[in-house]
């Protein structure tokens, strides 16, 4: 089995980074159109993370959590998930449906749909950017909308991605809108298959 | 003074302290295993992340389930338990994408605890109680002081299982 490091040099970091860190701007757009308000994006990286390593990556693993997740199919396969804290998700759903930030308290069907379309839109944008860039087309599913303890919804990423290898790249990056949409982060987990196909060339 | 001991992904805690609750946070598709020989004393809890290794996987991992109950026994009895005494019980194996399509996509929880009552059943050993399945995290913890092995799911009580 070909292990992930083994193609992983400084230019292909590089390069995923740009894609990513682009990718990532043209979400943002996406995110911001929907929230109708201003977005910046903060600490976009590419990494080789150590699997076993995740959960340590957010906060307690028993904090409630709040994650938008979706599947990309296609010519790039991979993960991708919004997560954040459980107040911050409540936040984004009074900023979407134009409530006074304070209103919602659970998340119920008419809330996890708002966090589902931001995570479709959110997605699309980026998966469009990179699409358009790679010469690959790119679909996502329909998301997902989670509410649990942190370590169960990191399984998903985990248990998908560690079948195959010890170690997964992850793009982060973070959107910052004031105050309030800090500390949402937005993951992108390629396939190892994908990673590899791209690191071949 | 009571002190947790989080057992992560992939990994096994053995103890025999009184004082010591083993604690595997927040299982998802993840399986906790938990054994305790009441005799002398001796608790153990397996984090296992994976059903089986695919070819070219480390197989010694004990992430996988299979090779994970196998060292957790081997830990437990090299400290003095007895196998034939061990009283387990199992939680995990949840399928936290209920959405369509994905579903079936991420049938690790399911495959997880196939897999453990295969392992379980092949080296004829009882479960005493499960609480598996569903498409909700868990928390399981096990007090060394008397055995006694719960699980919490969000927003809800600690509840011996």
């Amino acid at each position: 089995m070909t292990e992930l490091r083994s193609i992983f040099t400084d230019e292909f970091v590089n390069l995923l980074t740009k894609i990513s860190k682009e990718g990532i701007e043209n979400a943002s757009k996406g995110f911001a159109g929907m929230l109708g308000k201003e977005l910046t994006v903060k600490s976009s990286t590419a990494k080789l993370v150590k699997l076993l390593d995740i959960p340590k990556m957010l906060g307690g693993p028993e904090d409630e959590t709040v994650a938008i997740y979706l599947k990309t199919e296609g010519g790039i396969a991979g993960q991708m998930m919004l997560v954040m804290p459980c107040e911050k998700a409540f936040g984004l759903v009074d900023m979407i449906m134009g409530e006074p930030i304070g209103t919602t308290t659970v998340l119920g069907k008419m809330e996890k749909s708002a966090l589902q379309e931001l995570g479709n839109i959110t997605g699309t944008y980026f998966l469009n950017y990179v699409s358009d860039n790679t010469g690959r087309s790119v679909r996502p599913t329909p998301p997902a909308v989670m509410v649990d303890m942190c370590a169960a919804i990191l399984d998903i990423v985990i248990a998908t991605a560690g079948i195959e290898n010890e170690e997964v790249l992850m793009l982060d990056a973070e959107f910052v809108q004031g105050d309030l949409c800090t500390e949402i982060q937005f993951w992108v987990i390629p396939d190892p298959q994908t990673i590899l196909a791209y690191g071949a060339k | 003074m009571e002190t947790s001991v989080g057992v992560g992904l992939g990994e096994i805690a053995v103890s025999q302290n009184c004082e010591e609750i083993l604690v595997a946070f927040g299982l998802g598709s993840c399986v906790g295993i938990g054994a305790y020989d009441p005799v002398k004393g001796i608790a153990g809890l397996l984090h296992a992340v994976l059903p089986e290794p695919l070819n070219g996987s480390d197989l010694s991992s004990t992430k996988y389930v299979g090779n994970g109950i196998n060292k957790l026994f081997e830990e437990m009895i090299s400290k003095g338990a007895v196998k034939e005494r061990l009283i387990i019980r199992i939680a995990g194996g949840a399928n936290m994408l209920t959405s369509p399509g994905l579903s079936k996509t991420f049938d690790i929880g399911t495959r997880n605890i196939a897999m453990t009552l295969k392992v379980l059943e092949t080296q004829r050993m009882k479960i005493v109680s499960q609480n598996v399945g569903g498409s909700t995290g868990r928390t399981f913890r096990i007090y060394v002081a008397d055995g006694k092995m719960t699980i919490r799911m969000i927003g809800e009580k600690e509840t011996v299982f």
